[in-house]
C-alpha cells in the first residue's frame, strides 16, 4: 500500500448550489506521470487544490502519503512540491532573493540544482518578483517547486503562459525528474501532446468525476474510430457495447468505440457485411470523443 | 554497432502509442537490413532525452522486443539484436501493406470504381515505383 501515494475517494466539493466534484475516485501510483485533462471549468484546480489540502472537501476524502490532506504534516509536506495556476511571489525580493527564501523551508534544499535550473531557464536571478512576466513568474514557480526534489509533484497549468522554448525546457525538466521511477507526478494541462510526449497516464474529469485514469498506451489501444462500407443500410442507432460515437449515411457509417479488440474489425464485417477501415486516435481526439 | 538514437523518430500525435512506434521502426531497420545481428540499442536514458518522450515509454518498447527474441539484454553492452525474427518479420511487413490496400479498395469501391479499374490503378503504381 506505501506505493499509492495520492489517493482520493468519493470525494466532493460544492460550492453554494454548485457541485463541482460529484464523487471522485482517483489513486496515482509511485513512478506515474499523470496528465489531468478536462474541459474549461471541469474542475480540475479544485480537485488539486482538494487533493492538496488548500480547500476542504465537502464529503468524501483526500490522502497524501496516507496522511489526510486536510491535516498533512511537516514532513509530508517537505515531501510535496505545488506550482498553482496563479504563482505568489514576494515582489520586492529578486529571483534570487525568493530561491533563497523558499530554500531556507526545507531540509533538503538543492541549491546548486536551483542555480543550474535558473540559468538554464534564463531567469534573471537579480530581476525584481514584482516586474517579472507571466512566463518568467510561472517558470520560477517550477523552479521552486523542484527545489527540494519532491516525491509527488503537482502542477496545475504549468505551461499556460510558457512560450514554446520554456515548455520544452519544462518537459525536459519533468522527464528527468521522473526518470528514475520513484517520483510522482499529476498535471492539468490543455496542451494534449505534451501529455503524449512525457505522461505514462491519463486521467479525464467530467462530469464532477474521473471518467478514466489508465495508461495512455492502453487508452490508445482500446479508442479506435473505424469507417463501414456495409452491404445493408446501417441502423440509426448503434445496438453495441462501448460506442462513443456513431454516424450513419445509408450503407457507411463512422464509430468511435472505447473497447476496441483485434475481433471487433470482423464481428462487424460479419454482422453487416461492412468493410471497415480502423483508425488510430491521438489524445486531443480521444478526449473529444469522452468528454 | 551502436545504433544511434537519432535512428529513431516518433510521432507523439499520431494516434499509435509511442512504445509501438518505436517497436516497428526496429523491427524495420532489421526487416531492411540497416541493423544487424549484434547490434546495440540506444539506452533508455539516452533515446528518452533524445526523443523527449517518458524514458518508462522506451523501456517497454525495449522490454517487448526482449519478450519477442527480437533482442537480449547483455549486462555490459544494453539491448543486443538477436536477428532470431527475421522470417515472421516479412508475414507482418505483409500484413501491414494488406491493412494499407484494403483502405485503397474501400475508397476506390465507394466511389464506383470497378475490379479492373482498380487493378489498373495498382499495376500502374507498382510499376512507377519499380523502375
Amino acid at each position: 500500500m506505501s506505493d499509492v501515494v495520492l489517493e482520493a475517494s468519493a470525494l466532493r466539493k460544492q460550492f453554494r448550489d454548485t457541485e463541482v466534484l460529484a464523487g471522485v475516485d482517483l489513486r496515482l501510483q509511485r513512478g506515474q506521470v499523470t496528465g489531468l485533462l478536462g474541459l474549461n471549468g471541469a474542475g480540475k484546480s479544485t480537485l488539486i487544490r482538494c487533493l492538496l489540502g488548500l480547500l476542504r472537501p465537502t464529503g468524501g476524502s483526500a490522502r497524501i502519503f496516507g496522511c489526510e490532506s486536510w491535516n498533512l504534516g511537516e514532513s509530508e509536506k517537505a515531501r510535496l512540491g505545488y506550482v498553482p495556476q496563479e504563482v505568489w511571489l514576494f515582489p520586492t525580493l529578486t529571483v534570487r532573493g525568493m530561491a533563497d527564501y523558499t530554500g531556507a523551508f526545507y531540509a533538503n534544499w538543492d541549491a546548486a540544482a536551483v542555480t543550474e535550473l535558473l540559468r538554464k531557464w534564463e531567469l534573471p536571478q537579480d530581476k525584481a518578483c514584482g516586474v517579472l512576466s507571466a512566463g518568467e513568474r510561472q517558470k520560477l514557480g517550477i523552479v521552486l517547486a523542484l527545489g527540494h526534489q519532491p516525491e509527488l509533484l503537482v502542477l496545475d497549468e504549468p505551461v499556460a503562459s510558457l512560450d514554446p522554448a520554456a515548455r520544452r525546457a519544462f518537459l525536459e525538466s519533468l522527464l528527468e525528474l521522473a526518470a528514475d521511477g520513484n517520483r510522482t507526478v499529476l498535471f492539468s494541462t490543455h496542451i494534449t501532446s505534451d501529455v503524449e510526449r512525457v505522461c505514462s497516464h491519463v486521467a479525464l474529469l467530467g462530469s464532477g468525476r474521473i471518467q478514466f485514469h489508465e495508461e495512455q498506451d492502453g487508452l490508445k489501444e482500446r479508442t479506435k474510430r473505424l469507417r463501414l462500407a456495409a452491404g445493408t443500410t446501417l441502423p440509426s442507432k448503434a445496438d453495441l457495447p462501448g460506442v462513443l460515437q456513431w454516424q450513419t449515411a445509408g450503407t457507411t457509417g463512422v464509430m468511435t468505440v472505447n473497447n476496441f479488440t483485434a475481433a471487433l474489425p470482423d464481428e462487424l464485417r460479419s454482422k453487416w457485411g461492412a468493410d471497415v477501415v480502423v483508425e488510430d486516435l491521438n489524445l486531443e481526439e480521444i478526449f473529444l470523443a469522452c468528454r | 554497432m551502436d545504433i544511434s538514437p537519432s535512428a529513431f523518430v516518433v510521432q507523439p500525435s499520431s494516434g499509435v502509442p509511442i512504445y509501438r512506434q518505436l517497436i516497428d521502426q526496429v523491427r524495420g531497420m532489421i526487416a531492411a537490413g540497416r541493423v544487424q545481428p549484434g547490434d546495440v540499442l540506444p539506452s533508455v536514458r539516452q533515446l528518452g532525452a533524445e526523443l523527449e518522450v517518458n524514458f518508462m515509454t522506451i523501456s517497454k518498447a525495449w522490454a517487448k522486443l526482449e519478450a519477442e527474441g527480437v533482442v537480449e539484454h547483455d549486462r555490459g553492452r544494453g539491448m543486443v539484436v538477436t536477428g532470431a525474427r527475421r522470417v515472421s518479420l516479412h508475414a507482418e511487413n505483409q500484413q501491414q501493406v494488406r491493412v494499407l490496400a484494403d483502405q485503397a479498395v474501400i475508397r476506390g469501391l465507394q466511389c464506383g470504381m470497378s475490379r479492373s479499374e482498380l487493378l489498373g490503378i495498382f499495376k500502374a503504381s507498382i510499376e512507377e515505383h519499380l523502375q
